[in-house]
């Protein structure tokens, strides 16, 4: 499909211009390794006064950071960059140039930038989960992984779809730059599994910032929680969210241009 | 002195008027500032009910009182940013700021109270909602509560002459936000944001109290909670004053030596 | 190809803004109560333009010149009225409509600030899927037309502003479009750097055929570019026809330019007196009076080199501005 090239060009250009960048491997690398070290620090400081954390054990818990730290890396790279870059240009009125281009400017928008140091993150994030499954001697069957791969990509998705409605709101109210940060501290909320806060919390966490369904679901799946129902209802909220979002870009796009109110 | 003062109140008042502009994304900050204790809560409180109700000292009603009025003690010292100074050099924005008859580090101190005033505003129900909710165990009497501001006040100098110190670094350094980033990770650890001071290992706890991270976050709390005798209190106060001065005296240093580098090298 | 490539017919844009008042009180007031302005962008202008044309549309701020080009451009929905381009309605935003089309905006480019301008070049074959062989063709035609070899190598960023503009105008112009919206594409450059753009643009014209709309707050693009004129004000058409027609409608004036041997003569009573420079003398006096003073100045006085002249372009349109009432 047209669109995959699209994405494709895009991120080749994007990459190939990082590269040249050295420094800011080494930046990313410090100040990732930094988070890993905080990270680690809370983690080992929970587990001197427990052995259990609402079920998880200790090397669970490390493969639940390790997922966090991946996904969080995916996000910084892919989705982050495009819905900010989205906002700022709203915000100068360039955003009037992607709007004229012959492609759909949701796609358009969503696909463009990529911070491609970010991925130090998803490096860090894969070791840390090498580590805690090593340490489980667990067994990972093909289907095991082939869910967990599932499970990730329709976080993923979901996680998208819930920036791109939070950048969407930009056409209203133009000065909402740091509205992302609204996600960045509840994303935090994923280090630990979400079956340890209460209902209310557990209940946004799933349905209003899936990040349940980033962090949690795909621990589950490696670490043999995870039920068919589950993972079904992660891809129906999947498509749901992408529809939601999809319809409120459109009603977004509609007013920037003076369609509606 | 008294135009010192007045600066303050004018730049209060202005600040206040455009804050009601952007109250949208003070809004979004305040929500960000409180899922990060509640996650802490929760997670020292299921310990807490696996190990007979109580860890490291704290039942499940004082945690929820610390980290309830940890939300408020975060609120009153966030300050600077990674990279405020960096920017403001880097932009040459620096240049500018430098002609008008105030030192930058007065219009950023200046900015703080307007800011604080309004975000107490919204955080008053926000943390009446969170009492109902999580039911602290807490009863400060009035003595402690006004030893808090104080200590509170102090807290929030502290941090900022720090953070501005450390962001001096910008002059020389181009990367000067990765000091900083250091200093936050530190922070984190030691100054009783991720779980109260007394929980830490020992070893951890002495290097917190000789450092000033504790004394411009922790402090304040304990004070609060009432976890400290009088002495302790008022060893706390000079310890503030004393990293205080220490803080100062950077600036002073290292402001001056900056700004003979930034001429030189040219804005 | 179609009769007129341009056809707009009664358009109108309204715009709701809230008003903002000064002090504490009011910005207390403005969280409960908004209230709104109707701000009437374009107020019904009607005109077509035909394919191949180059339109330079004139007005001061806020007359509803670029509001009137991003309805043509499908970026903004008219309140009221009909447009079509290429038989396309552009609000619609048909793909195939918009390979056709291409909007430069002066002071905002297109192009990404931290890669070099050939990469974004790279980025436009993309979109546009151009085939490899037709953008290798074009991109260096246009890199050769505006002399830009070793430019595009640099990260935009490190490019001047007119430097910049030219990548803009080449990455804008890689689909070979057939119609372009120009809005204040020279603002900001110096005299050199317009001028290469404006030849650009007439080039561009010549070979392809294209429909230019362009705005510009600079005559000098108008007077290079545009046959035609249509002069915009508080969002209704003052005027719609050739430059020269613009002058002599609105013009009530004309200057006689002359050289004095004897500097020091009292020239009030022939006309006023713009300038005295040196003896050069520039004075300006009523059209119908025009013969009458040339005559008494040739008898009354000994005079080298005398011009007759039409107010510079500025001076008119500065004064078809500054009526209230349309004619």
């Amino acid at each position: 499909m047209s669109y995959l090239r699209l994405w494709w060009v895009h991120l080749r250009v994007g990459v190939m211009n990082e590269l040249q960048y050295r420094v800011n491997f080494f930046v990313q690398l410090f100040n990732s390794l930094l988070s890993l070290g905080v990270g680690l620090a809370g983690w080992a400081i929970v587990f001197t006064y427990t052995e259990t954390l609402g079920g998880w054990g200790r090397a669970e818990l490390l493969a639940v950071m390790g997922i966090h730290i991946l996904m969080g890396g995916l996000i910084n790279t892919f989705i982050d960059p495009n819905m900010i870059r989205l906002m700022q240009e709203v915000r100068l009125g360039t955003l009037d140039y992607a709007l004229v281009k012959p492609k759909d400017a949701q796609v358009l928008v969503s696909v463009r930038q990529t911070d491609f140091w970010q991925m130090v993150d998803v490096l860090i994030g894969l070791s840390v989960l090498m580590v805690a499954l090593l340490q489980l001697k667990s067994q990972l069957g093909l289907w095991q992984t082939l869910a967990f791969g599932v499970a990730l990509l329709l976080g993923g998705l979901m996680i998208y779809s819930v920036f791109l409605m939070l950048a969407t709101w930009s056409f209203w109210f133009v000065r909402v730059g740091n509205i992302l940060q609204i996600f960045r501290g509840i994303y935090e909320a994923g280090r630990w599994p979400v079956d340890i806060y209460p209902d209310w919390l557990r209940f946004g966490l799933t349905f209003l910032a899936p990040v349940a369904f980033a962090v949690t679901v795909p621990a589950q799946a490696l670490t043999g929680r995870l039920t068919p129902l589950t993972l079904g209802g992660a891809a129906l909220l999947a498509i749901g969210l992408l529809s939601l979002s999809r319809w409120f870009w459109n009603f977004g796009l509609r007013h920037y241009t003076g369609a509606s109110a | 002195m008294k135009g010192m003062l007045d600066f303050y109140i004018t730049q209060f008042k202005i600040e206040l008027s455009s804050h009601f502009q952007y109250r949208f994304a003070l809004l979004i900050r305040i929500i960000v500032l409180v899922i990060e204790p509640v996650i802490y809560l929760v997670v020292w409180t299921t310990v807490a009910e696996a190990h007979g109700g109580i860890v490291g000292g704290y039942t499940r009603g004082e945690f929820a009182a610390y980290y309830i009025a940890w939300m408020l003690v975060r609120q009153m010292t966030v300050s600077l940013g990674p990279s405020d100074v960096e920017d403001l050099i880097r932009s040459g924005e620096l240049s500018a700021m430098l002609l008008r008859p105030v030192n930058p580090f007065h219009i950023f101190l200046a900015s703080g109270p307007s800011a604080k005033v309004f975000t107490f505003l919204w955080l008053m129900p926000i943390l009446a909602i969170l009492v109902i909710v999580f039911r602290p165990t807490l009863s400060p009497a009035l003595w402690e509560i006004a030893t808090f501001a104080a200590a509170l006040v102090m807290a929030y100098i502290l941090r900022f002459v720090l953070l501005w110190a450390m962001q001096m670094a910008a002059f020389w350094i181009t990367r000067a936000s990765a000091l900083t980033g250091m200093y936050f990770a530190a922070e984190f650890l030691l100054s009783g944001r991720l779980l109260p001071i007394s929980m830490l290992p020992l070893w951890a706890q002495q290097i917190g109290n000789v450092l000033p991270f504790r004394w411009s976050f922790g402090f304040p709390l304990d004070v609060l909670l009432g976890r400290l005798t009088p002495l302790e209190v008022g060893l706390g106060f000079l310890i503030q004053v004393a990293w205080l001065l220490v803080g100062a005296f950077l600036i002073k240093v290292l402001w001056r030596a900056g700004l003979r580098r930034y001429s030189a090298v040219g804005g | 190809m179609p009769e007129s490539a341009i056809r707009v017919q009664s358009l109108r844009k309204i715009y709701n803004v809230p008003v903002r008042e000064e002090g504490l009180k009011a910005a207390f007031r403005g969280l409960v109560h908004r209230q709104l302005r109707e701000v009437k962008a374009v107020d019904g202008i009607t005109f077509e333009i035909a394919p191949g044309e180059v339109v330079g549309f004139l007005g001061p701020n806020g007359a509803g010149k670029t509001t009137t080009l991003k309805v043509l451009a499908g970026l903004l929905h008219p309140t009221s009225g009909e447009a079509q381009v290429l038989d396309y309605i552009p609000w619609r935003r048909h793909k195939d409509y918009l390979r056709q089309m291409t909007l430069v905006m002066g002071q905002r480019g297109q192009l990404q600030w931290d890669i070099p301008a050939f990469e974004s070049f790279e980025l436009c074959r993309a979109i546009y899927q151009i085939p490899l062989s037709d953008y290798r063709r074009t991109r260096d035609e246009f890199v050769e037309l505006l002399e830009l070899k070793d430019l595009v190598q640099k990260p935009v960023r490190n490019l001047s502003l007119g430097e910049r503009m030219k990548c803009d105008m080449v990455a804008a112009l890689l689909h070979r479009p057939q119609i372009l919206f120009l809005d204040e594409p020279t603002i900001g450059l110096d005299v050199t750097m317009q001028k290469r753009i404006r030849t650009f643009i007439a080039e561009y014209n010549r070979r392809y055929g294209a429909t230019v709309l362009l705005t510009s707050h600079y005559m000098a693009d108008v007077v290079a570019l545009c046959k035609r004129v249509i002069v915009i004000h508080q969002g209704r058409i003052l005027y719609d026809g050739s430059l020269a027609g613009l002058v002599g409608r609105f013009s009530a004036f004309k200057t006689i330019e002359f050289t004095l041997e004897n500097a020091a003569v009292d020239l009030s009573a022939y006309g006023e007196v713009l300038s005295r420079d040196d003896g050069h003398i520039t004075l300006r006096v009523p059209k119908s009076e025009t013969s009458r003073v040339t005559a008494r100045l040739l008898t009354d006085l000994v005079i080298d080199d005398l011009t007759i002249e039409d107010p510079p372009i500025e001076d008119v349109i500065e004064r078809v501005f500054a009526q209230e009432k349309i004619e």
